[in-house]
Formats: structure tokens, C-alpha cells, sequence
């Protein structure tokens, strides 16, 4: 905490003052991430429009995005002719769009967070950019509260899972019946295990996003105790029957054991709520299973 | 064609091969071999891994492997096309999109049905590139050109799906990239006997297909019915690379190379080239995948896109082979002498163009999806945002169509088109380095690397077909093979799930949106410059029209004047590729409509030509912001959804 602490006070001396200086109330913020989408609505602001709206109860599914909130378009895409129409009064966006930069600018102030970029921790970044993107909402109290309330909500299923001995945890994402997307490194996921005192069973390399593809073979290498986690999006209907037919995944002690559990669509490129989501709904299931 | 190979023969060879293959695999397994007795531990992860993923990924490899250069020596023989192959006639893309498609409709249902859809999309392509190459008498260039198209569209048409429902981007990718992880017995236990059948199958085709060598008129007067024959052996071919990429996705380029190397080392005959070529194969890609595990242990390589990389040289060191007749004379149409339409049409074209541009700016949707007329008060707030859009549609429709028609008239190819050159795939692969080697390039950065790609491509072009004397048919068929090359070089990027990989298709997709107006202006000078250059060039395309023999006597210096006219085209694509992306088909079917309004002569076709392009780009750019509104589709894409069944249709008229 400590740490986070000192990182958050040297960056609030570098916000501009005039981001800094406006208004909340009455204004018209877009976003064009869905993890700072969630977090406005953590901060009690609803986004005027916000990107690929309708692909957001599948991945985000929480909290839900109120009614109103005006589709953008793709994130490869976004509509700048709608976006320029609604006159945001502000725009919130990533590295990931760097090259729009120049167009955005010209519509409304734009405010780049970074999470997920090479060195650092997509958790502890995400503490950081909301409170970053707070005192340029003027929602600064309503922030440390949230973020307090997390800290609060993360030690207490700490302490829930410390009572049982937790086991290792595996989460992945089937991709097809021979391949998964195997979460950890420095992402979401990887960083909010750890901060619940999970231990990742997957301690092989993953990109900045958190997340390395794997041939299935690969989940033999991870330590007998573990249990694995599927995230729901993305999973082909039939993985489960077909993978009856693998002796290499049958014989896994976590399949043997019925160590597998699913979980629906959290987002694994989010921020701080994503990871709240993600930490109950993990601690849920390996709390049932291991008690 | 006796070599310094020859003496070591084609069993030799074979056995060195298998050998090398087969020892990198042992050296892998060896100390793990112990765990494969001692089963008294319980649960051992080494010996899992071992009997039920490195070993069947082994056996994977090697009936893949054989099954694919047994269907590469099936094709070259029959088409006598040293070129044929599973990925040079397109065959594994079709399997790949029809695979790709069903999985997005069908989730549920690719598991039973996969072996069947695969086999129905190998056959469609089959069946397409037949019917286009069946009036060419199967000529090997028409064969081969036709199934290199066919491969990139179905690779494009996996793209648009791609893009549509971006969630789903790197298990795709993975399927087309072709990778040969395992987890069970189950794929090499399912392909090996149905390879084994269609293995007999081949060989009953045999008799046939020895004679064949005899040529046609040999075999026809022994009274065969070689018609029948042929349409067996080829059927037995695609149905082996269906079921290769039903069971592991696109494995590149080991079809081609495996009966290369067999006829290389002395294996002519079919008997043993139907025994070597398979081995050959077998060992190719156990020996490839063998590799990627040494290299690059722990990191996710799909193995089909590795082949991929490394059989794009080979097939552009084989071009020399291929038999391409000279095409001394102009095809007919393309003749300079014919009289223009009325200057009226002229004056019509050109209000169409202004009125298409007005509308590509003035009509719209506003953001509750209702249709308006721009109105004046939102001027000043939209059309900064349309108009550098419809402008550099509007440039680099131009420069497309003028591109298109100095590549047609140059090569005496109607279907030689800027996208065909591989200047574009080029510029992607530059993008691509960009995405690497930064984490966020700003797009100045990536029109640098794209410039840069686009540029290095030129030279290779260049140097490829100097030593050919510019031969037309060679130079499309070295940029295409090219192309297909740097596409697998971008699926082993995209392969691994990273999110960069969908800002790379993003630009392959071809879209206006990141145009500025520094953009907008240059596309639009790069287009009167280059429109200016190509009419001051005129003369020597009609002059080279005339044939290189009569062009010379005339004074021209025919290989200059294919230099300089193949370095503007080349240049204009670098340009406009940068705006719309590398497969917009523009420049294919703007010289075509022209033709069709009446336009003959070469300075009046190329105004016409580039005009229509102009037209075709903005409309389609405007199409692609409304259909799904306020989601936008990239006009790259949308023109080459149009633009294919037109290039198929040119293809089979004539090559």
C-alpha cells in the first residue's frame, strides 16, 4: 500500500491544471476503454458514449452500462462523426489508440490512462489511473472511498481464502479445443490473485496484457494442486465433451479431481472493478471446492 | 536436368532426411524416455506429455507432412505444373475460409462436421481455379496465377470475418496458421487411415497418370479415358488436403517444395516419385516443427505458418522453371487502334466523378441512424472529419485506376492489377515491423515502415525479374508469390493472440479513417503527379503494345521503358496502399468499366480508367460508413468483396 501510496501522490502533481480544473457536473465525458467506462460508473459519472457498446454485456457484464449511453462503434473504428456530434466535453483513452490522437484532440480534450504497456502492473497501474482520472472528473473523494472500499473487499476474500489452504490457481480461455489463452505475468488477472493470495499456478511468461496462448498440452506442466479456472467468453460450446475424448487432459490431476471450474465474462483487460468482479468470482468457486 | 544431386538418388536422400528428422525428435524425448516404463509414480506430468502430446505431435507431423506432398506430387503430375500444390492452387486457403465460416455460424457444429466442410471449401476453390484455367487449356501459369488469388481472397475473406467479430481473432488465427500441438492420439489415429486410403487410392490412379507422362495424345490412343483419370487423381489430391487442414489448419508450401526436392535428387518416374516425395515430406515438416521447439522453447509458433515462410523463396526460386510463353502480341481488345466514344461521355464521366465526390461528402447519417442531406449548420463540424475521407478515397481511386490500367496495357494481362504486384503486402509487413518494434507507433511511424516495406518489395521485384528481361507473366507471378509469403510472416504474428495483431488487420482491411488532411492532400498531389507522368508515358505503352520486336524497331528501348512504367505503377501502389490497404481490387476493375464505356485509346482509357476508380473507391468508402452505422466498414475490404468474383471472371475470359 505503501508504495502505491507515494507513486499516487508523485502523479498527482504531474496532472495539467487545467484538466485538473474542470467541472464534473454537467459535463459530457466519452470513453473509448471499456475498463475506464466501468471505473466512471465506479465514480458515480455515466459515460456519454462509450465504444462497441454492444459487445459489453458479454465481456464487461458488470456493472451494467445505463440506459441512454450512446454507441461509438468499433474500438477499431470509432465513429468520430457520432463522437464529434455529441460534443463530448472530454475524452478518455488509451496508448492503444495512440495513432487517433491528433483527431481526438481536435473534437475534445483527450486524457490518456495507461494500464496494460510494457513494465508495470496492470492492478497497481489501475489504482493509479483511477484516481488519475478522479481529480480530472473532480470525484477525488468518491475515488478514495471506491479504491479504499477495494482495498477493504480484496483483504477480506484474502483473509476468507487464507482460513482454507488455498490451492494454485490456473485461469485460462479456451481458444478452440487444442489451445487456450493462460492468464498471468503482469495483467489483471495474474496481479489480482496475487493480491487475494492466490498463487498463480502459471508462472511461464505472459505478454504486457497478461495472457500467453498455450497448446492445452502445456497445463500438464502446472503443479498437481491446482485448480483451473475457464472464463466463459470465447469458449466453444462442446470444449468440455470433446476434451473427454484426451487421455492428456483426463488424466490432469485437476480434471481427475474435479478441479475445473467456469466462470462468466469478467473483462481481463479492465481496471479496478474488473478485478474486484474477477477476485469474488474466483474465491467463490475455489472457496466451494476446497473448503 | 541431371545434377550433382542426381548421383545420390532420391532413396538416399529420403533416408537422410528421416534420419535428421527423426534423431531432432529422439533428442527431445530422450530424457524423458525413462518415465515411459516407470508407471508406478501416479500422476507424472513428463510421461503425459510425452506419450500424449510430443509423440503424437511427432506422428502428426509426419503423416501431415506425407499426406500433403503426396497431393503436391498428384497435382504436379497430372497438371504437369511444377508449381502445383495444395497451397499454390489455393486449395488449403479454401478449406481454411469454409472452416473459418462454419466456425463462426456453427460453433457447436465444427467438431462433427469439420472433415466434410473442409473438404466442400478445398473443393470449391478446386473447382473455381478449374473452371478459370479449363479455357486455358490448364496452363500452368493460368493454373498456378488463378490458385494464388484464390489462396489470398480466401485469406482476405477469413480477414472481413475476422474483423466482424474480432473476439474470435486468435483462435482463427491459429486454425489458419496451422499449428500441430496435440493433446491425444486422436488426430494422427484419424488421419493416418483415411490418408492410407486415399495413399491406395493414388496409386490405383497410377496406370493411368504413367501414362499421362506419355502425354495426351499417347494416352488417348491407348483408348483411356483421361478425362476421368485425371479428374480421380486430382479429386484423391484435394480430398488429402482437406483432411490435412481439417485436422491441423494451413501448413504452407510442403506440398510444393516436397516433390522439388524429390525430382531434384532423381526421382522422376511417378512410381518413385508417388514413394519419395511423401518421406520427403514426412521429414520436411517433422523437421520444421522439430526446429521451432529447439529454437524457441515455450513460445506459441504455429508450424504451418513457419513452412509458410520458408516455401515463399523456394516457389519464387522454382519461377525460372515454370514455363511461361512469351506474349509477344497485345490481346485484341487491348488494342490501341479502336476510336474513342463521343467526347459527351468523356464530359459525363468526369460530372460523375464530381457528383460522386459531393455526395461521398454531403450524404449521410446522423447519429440516430436517420438519413440527411448535410445540413449547413453542421458543417463546420462534420465535414472536416468526411472530407479528408472522401478526398483520399478520391486520389487513391485515381492513382488505383491509372496504376491498374499501365499494369494491364504493360504486361498484356487483363487481370495484372496493382494489389497483385505484392508491393502492397509490402507495405503491411513494414506496418507490422512497426507494431513490433514499438508498443504504440503513431501513424507517421507507420507510414514510414509501410513506405519502407512497400519500397524493399519494389527492389525485390525488380531484381527478381530483371534477370528475365521484365518478362510480364513473371514479374505478376514473383509479386503474388511474394505477397503470400509476407501474409504467413503476419499470421505468425497474429497468431499469438496479441492485440496488435487485430491493428494489423485493421490495416490490411484498407480503411480511410486514419486519413488526415496532410494525407487527404498528398494522396490527392500523388495522384496528379502520377496521373500527369503516366499520360507524358503514354506513347511507349501504346508503342510496347505493339510487341517488344516492333516497339524496338520503332526506337524504343523496350527494356527502359518496362523499367520506368513498372517503377511508377510500382510507386503509385506504395502510395495509395498507404491510404486503402493492400487488397482493394481498384485497380483490377477500373480499367475494365472504362473499357466497357468504349475507351481505346491509351491516354483517353487511362483519364477513363483512373476516373472510374475514383468513383468505385468513394463509393464504396461511403458504403462502408453506412451499411452497419454507426459500426464502419473499411473500403478495402468492401471493394474486395466486389472486386474478387470480377478478377475470377477476367480470369477465366483470358490470363
Amino acid at each position: 500500500m505503501k508504495r502505491r501510496d507515494v507513486l499516487v501522490s508523485a502523479l498527482a502533481m504531474t496532472i495539467s491544471p487545467s484538466l485538473a480544473a474542470t467541472e464534473a457536473e454537467g459535463e459530457r465525458v466519452v470513453s473509448l476503454d471499456y475498463g475506464l467506462a466501468s471505473t466512471m460508473l465506479a465514480l458515480g459519472v455515466t459515460p456519454t458514449g462509450v465504444v462497441s457498446l454492444k459487445n459489453w454485456d458479454e465481456w464487461v457484464a458488470e456493472p451494467r452500462m445505463p440506459p441512454g449511453v450512446i454507441d461509438l462503434g468499433t474500438t477499431a473504428e470509432i465513429n468520430l462523426e457520432v463522437l464529434v456530434s455529441i460534443r463530448p466535453s472530454l475524452i478518455l483513452s488509451t496508448p492503444f489508440l495512440a495513432a487517433l490522437d491528433g483527431k481526438l484532440s481536435a473534437i475534445a480534450p483527450v486524457a490518456t490512462f495507461t494500464i496494460y504497456a510494457e513494465g508495470g502492473e496492470a492492478l497497481d497501474r489501475s489504482y493509479i489511473e483511477t484516481l488519475r482520472l478522479a481529480e480530472i472528473l473532480n470525484r477525488s473523494n468518491q475515488a478514495r472511498r471506491f479504491l479504499a472500499d477495494a482495498d477493504a473487499f480484496f483483504d477480506r476474500l484474502k483473509e476468507r481464502i487464507r482460513r482454507f489452504s488455498p490451492p494454485p490457481v490456473a485461469v485460462i480461455n479456451f481458444v478452440d479445443q487444442r489451445h487456450a489463452r493462460i492468464y498471468g505475468g503482469p495483467g489483471l488477472y495474474g496481479g489480482t490473485m496475487k493480491r487475494i493470495g492466490l498463487e498463480n499456478a502459471w508462472n511461464g511468461q505472459a505478454n504486457y496484457w497478461g495472457f500467453e496462448t498455450i497448446g492445452l498440452e502445456r497445463l500438464a506442466e502446472l503443479d498437481e494442486g491446482t485448480h483451473l479456472i475457464a472464463v466463459a467468453p470465447l469458449m466453444p460450446s462442446d470444449v468440455f465433451s470433446r476434451l473427454q475424448e484426451s487421455p492428456l487432459w483426463t488424466s490432469l490431476p485437476f480434471v481427475r479431481r474435479d478441479r475445473v471450474s467456469t466462470i462468466p465474462g469478467v473483462l481481463m483487460f479492465g481496471m479496478v472493478q474488473e478485478a474486484m468482479r474477477f477476485a469474488a468470482l474466483v474465491a467463490d468457486k475455489i472457496e466451494a471446492a476446497h473448503r | 536436368m541431371t545434377n550433382a544431386f542426381g548421383r545420390f538418388g532420391a532413396p538416399t536422400l529420403s533416408a537422410l532426411l528421416l534420419g535428421l528428422a527423426l534423431s531432432l525428435g529422439l533428442l527431445e524425448i530422450l530424457p524423458e524416455l525413462s518415465h515411459l516404463t516407470d508407471t508406478s509414480t501416479g500422476y507424472d506430468a513428463k510421461r503425459l506429455m510425452l506419450v500424449y502430446s510430443t509423440l503424437p505431435r511427432m506422428a502428426t507431423a509426419l503423416v501431415a507432412g506425407a499426406a500433403l506432398a503426396l497431393a503436391g506430387t498428384i497435382l504436379q503430375q497430372v497438371l504437369r505444373n511444377p508449381l502445383a500444390s495444395p497451397t499454390t492452387l489455393g486449395v488449403s486457403a479454401g478449406a481454411n475460409l469454409a472452416l473459418v465460416s462454419a466456425m463462426l455460424l456453427f460453433p457447436s457444429l465444427s467438431g462433427l462436421t469439420r472433415d466434410g466442410v473442409a473438404l466442400l471449401g478445398s473443393s470449391f476453390a478446386a473447382l473455381a481455379i478449374f473452371w478459370i484455367s479449363a479455357k486455358h487449356g490448364f496452363s500452368p501459369f493460368a493454373l498456378v496465377l488463378s490458385g494464388l488469388v484464390v489462396g489470398l481472397w480466401c485469406g482476405a475473406a477469413a480477414a472481413i470475418l475476422v474483423l466482424m467479430n474480432d473476439q474470435y481473432l486468435s483462435g482463427i488465427f491459429i486454425w489458419g496458421a496451422g499449428s500441430l500441438s496435440q493433446q491425444s492420439w486422436a488426430v494422427p489415429f484419424s488421419l493416418a487411415p483415411k490418408v492410407c486410403l486415399l495413399a491406395v487410392l493414388a496409386l490405383l490412379a497410377t496406370r493411368p497418370l504413367l501414362l499421362a507422362q506419355l502425354g495426351d495424345a499417347g494416352a488417348r490412343s491407348l483408348g483411356l479415358p483421361m478425362k476421368w483419370a485425371r479428374l480421380f487423381a486430382l479429386s484423391v489430391a484435394i480430398a488429402l488436403s482437406a483432411l490435412v487442414t481439417s485436422a491441423v489448419g494451413v501448413i504452407g508450401f510442403v506440398g510444393l517444395v516436397a516433390p522439388q526436392i524429390a525430382r531434384l535428387v532423381g526421382a522422376r518416374h511417378m512410381i518413385s516419385q508417388l514413394t519419395w516425395s511423401p518421406v520427403i515430406g514426412a521429414s520436411l515438416l517433422l523437421l520444421t516443427d522439430q526446429m521451432i521447439k529447439l529454437l524457441s522453447p515455450g513460445d506459441f509458433i504455429p508450424t504451418g505458418a513457419v513452412t509458410a515462410l520458408l516455401g515463399g523463396p523456394v516457389l519464387i526460386a522454382l519461377l525460372p522453371r515454370l514455363d511461361i510463353a512469351p506474349r509477344a502480341l497485345p490481346a485484341p481488345s487491348q488494342s490501341s487502334t479502336g476510336f474513342d466514344p463521343a467526347p459527351t461521355v468523356a464530359v459525363a464521366l468526369i460530372v460523375l466523378v464530381l457528383l460522386i465526390t459531393a455526395a461521398g461528402v454531403f450524404l449521410g447519417r446522423s447519429p440516430d441512424g436517420s438519413w440527411v442531406w448535410l445540413p449547413i449548420e453542421a458543417w463546420d463540424q462534420i465535414l472536416p472529419l468526411r472530407t479528408p475521407r472522401v478526398i483520399a478515397a478520391l486520389g487513391c481511386g485515381l492513382v488505383l485506376g491509372a496504376t491498374g490500367l499501365i499494369l494491364q496495357r504493360l504486361t498484356g494481362n487483363e487481370m495484372a492489377s496493382p494489389e497483385i504486384l505484392g508491393v502492397s503486402a509490402g507495405a503491411t509487413t513494414g506496418v507490422a515491423s512497426a507494431l513490433l518494434l514499438f508498443s504504440a507507433p503513431g501513424l507517421a511511424t507507420q507510414l514510414g515502415f509501410a513506405a519502407a516495406g512497400a519500397l524493399m518489395v519494389l527492389v525485390l521485384i525488380f531484381l527478381i525479374s530483371a534477370r528475365s528481361g521484365f518478362g510480364p507473366n513473371r514479374v505478376l507471378l514473383a509479386g503474388i508469390a511474394i505477397g503470400a509469403m509476407l501474409d504467413a510472416g503476419i499470421g505468425v504474428l497474429a497468431a499469438s493472440g496479441d492485440p496488435r495483431g487485430l491493428a494489423l488487420i485493421r490495416w490490411m482491411a484498407g480503411s480511410t479513417y486514419f486519413v488526415d488532411n496532410a494525407i487527404a492532400g498528398t494522396a490527392l498531389l500523388i495522384s496528379a503527379v502520377g496521373l500527369a507522368a503516366a499520360l507524358l508515358l503514354c506513347r511507349w505503352l501504346a508503342l510496347l503494345n505493339l510487341g517488344p520486336e516492333t516497339a524496338g524497331e520503332l526506337g524504343l528501348d523496350v527494356r527502359v521503358a518496362r523499367a520506368v512504367l513498372f517503377g511508377l505503377a510500382a510507386l503509385m501502389t506504395a502510395a495509395s496502399t498507404l491510404v486503402v490497404g493492400p487488397l482493394s481490387f481498384i485497380g483490377l476493375m477500373a480499367p475494365h468499366l472504362a473499357q466497357g464505356l468504349g475507351f481505346r485509346q491509351p491516354a483517353s482509357q487511362l483519364w477513363a480508367s483512373a476516373s472510374v476508380g475514383a468513383c468505385l473507391l468513394i463509393i464504396a468508402d461511403w458504403a462502408g460508413r453506412m451499411i452497419a452505422f454507426p459500426y464502419q466498414i473499411p473500403a478495402g475490404l468492401l471493394s474486395a468483396l466486389v472486386g474478387t468474383p470480377v478478377l475470377l471472371m477476367l480470369l477465366r475470359r483470358r490470363v
